[in-house]
């Protein structure tokens, strides 16, 4: 079946949607919103974002990969955001799989290998 | 990681043989997956216990029960434990050293051959190696032990509350647990073949089996068990264990819903084809006899950690010594790895510090009339509220006359061991003298002032 995406904007719409493909592997990218021009205001996220779309293809079967914009800058530098509170993120972009304790954080992200591992591992 | 720092290319190969009862962990080896850290977690688990007795003495109100929930509690633990085993694959990636989760053995000169877990092979050479597999648990060799009984390396993710526990072994391993589990609240066990904690000072060893038995841990000395039986199936389960005494023809029989083996540990040295390559080890231990550099009877074979004949098993010691090593072979070091004067701490309900000689050991390299022991019992300032015992805490440093007073042994036993005993190491390593102990103006109120 190989793999499908969802984009989601704010916490609410990623809890619900995490919950609905329950038992699915799923990953998440999150990144800060994006402007009019598409473009957005965490300038890792601008360079995150296609090194990860790249090595996607190396996901499980079935995966599910949930692309989700978190909110504005202001949303995001308040320390106590849902992001921050609930899902214990520290910092955009973060790649992540969820329900397990693996996951990239900012540079980290750039690096094709360690996504790719990220995708692959047991 | 060291080596890859000077450019070596490197390979790593982890792999982990499961327990008999089919549990296996990541990357880390033991300390991560199934000793200090996970060990140290619920040790503080059970502390976190006693303070909320404590606690209503100092005020505090609350009128539930407070009870424990052993699956929150591993559920945590694991959780830390596998963002740590995560955190170790992207820092090998990151510094670009090759990893793969595959069992290694030597097939013949410089040259391993590496099977995963589906079972294929791949050869692999290199210019050096550096064994450092570690041990694991050893088993009691009676009818029923691989079958029904857990040992460390089970407990610390043991998907079920163990219940009723009876621990075999006086280890500290086997201390600690048996510990921890009384302090969350259950019935525990401790099954002593002979004396407490071998190798350490015995004086405190025996202090600290009076004060876990004044707290409700049972302790049935001079037996050991001959055959352990399935009751009723289950998670857990319900055990009937077989014991005799090793003193008279005495056998007692006992119930218990987990047995919690920790009589000892063996080094991985038997299956990884050292033979293949000429690497001597002990045969009666299995352990590794290496030179002052860490290098065994074959000049490009290195090893470090447990395994290593006559060395301390902790840790610190392994990473120091493979750290240094690498330096000494890659970045034109010549400090060697110093296994003296190494501070330990071993985590029981009333916890022990030790760095130096133990009282028997000054006296028996130093002679009696030559040491000086100078001891103190205390009472932690925290602990006279809440009325807890207060002459339990007990400090004793062990000088050599000879020599100025020198402070060859530092023991303490009471709360916070570990963060007090680390300071008072480096004191040693720099060879203070009684005097300038004395000279030294305590901080109040602390245990460490003592």
């Amino acid at each position: 079946m190989g793999w499908e995406e969802k984009q989601v904007h704010g916490y609410p719409e990623f809890v619900q949607t995490a919950q609905r493909y329950h038992g699915r592997p799923i990953f998440a990218l999150f990144c800060g919103d994006k402007d009019a021009e598409g473009r957005s205001w965490c300038p890792d996220c601008v360079t995150a974002e296609p090194v990860v779309r790249k090595e996607l293809h190396n996901m499980p079967d079935e995966s599910v990969f949930i692309y989700c914009l978190v909110g504005d800058r202001a949303y995001w530098k308040d320390p106590n955001n849902e992001f921050r509170k609930n899902l214990k993120l520290t910092g955009v972009p973060t790649l992540l799989k969820y329900g397990t304790p693996q996951k990239l954080v900012e540079e980290e992200c750039f690096k094709a290998e360690l996504v790719r591992m990220l995708f692959t591992e047991d | 990681q060291e080596a890859a720092k000077y450019e070596k290319k490197v390979m790593v190969l982890d792999f982990v043989m499961p327990t008999p009862l089919g549990n296996s962990w990541g990357l880390g080896g033991t300390c991560v997956n199934v000793g200090c850290i996970p060990k140290k977690l619920m040790h503080q688990a059970a502390l976190l216990g006693q303070a909320l007795q404590d606690s209503r003495k100092f005020g505090w109100q609350f009128t539930e029960e407070v009870k424990h929930n052993w699956m929150t509690m591993t559920e945590s633990v694991q959780n830390y434990i596998g963002s740590l085993n995560w955190g170790y694959r992207v820092a090998l990636r990151e510094k670009k050293v090759t990893y793969e989760n595959a069992y290694g053995e030597f097939v013949g000169p410089h040259t391993v051959k590496a099977t995963n877990k589906r079972g294929v092979e791949k050869l692999y050479t290199a210019e050096r190696f550096l064994i450092a597999t570690g041990e694991r648990p050893r088993y009691l060799g009676i009818p029923g032990d691989r079958e029904y009984c857990i040992s460390s390396d089970d407990l610390f993710s043991l998907p079920y509350c163990p219940g009723k526990t009876l621990v075999v072994g006086a280890s500290y391993v086997a201390l600690e647990c048996a510990g921890f589990l009384a302090g969350l609240g259950l019935d525990v066990t401790v099954m002593v073949r002979s004396i407490l904690l071998r190798g350490f000072d015995q004086d405190i060893a025996n202090k600290i089996g009076e004060y876990m038995e004044e707290h409700g841990i049972k302790f049935i000395r001079e037996f050991v068990p001959i055959k352990v039986e399935q009751i009723e199936e289950g998670a857990p389960g319900r055990l009937k264990v077989t014991a005799k005494s090793t003193q008279a023809n005495q056998i007692i029989e006992g119930e218990y819903n987990t047995v919690l083996l920790a009589i000892g540990r063996d080094a991985c040295t038997r299956k990884i084809g050292l033979d293949k390559v000429g690497v001597k080890i002990n045969e009666k231990t299995g352990k590794i006899p290496v030179n002052d550099e860490e290098q065994t009877n074959v000049p490009y074979i290195y090893a470090v950690g447990d395994i290593l004949q006559d060395k301390l098993e902790l840790t610190p010691v392994a990473i120091q010594a493979g750290r240094l090593l690498v330096q000494r072979l890659y970045a034109g070091a010549t400090t060697k790895c110093d296994y003296v004067n190494v501070p330990t701490t071993v985590f029981t309900p009333l916890e022990y510090g030790a760095c130096g000689y133990s009282e028997e050991t000054a006296v028996e390299k130093f002679g009696e009339e030559n040491i000086e022991v100078y001891h103190s019992h205390f009472w932690p300032l925290e602990w006279t509220v809440p009325s807890r015992d207060n002459n339990k805490c007990y400090a004793k440093i062990i000088c050599n006359i000879q020599d100025n007073e020198r402070v060859i042994g530092f023991h303490v036993l009471g709360p916070n061991a570990g963060e007090v005993t680390q300071g008072f190491a480096a004191a040693i390593k720099c060879g203070m003298t009684k005097e300038q102990l004395d000279s030294t103006i305590g901080i109040h109120p602390v245990c460490a002032e003592v």
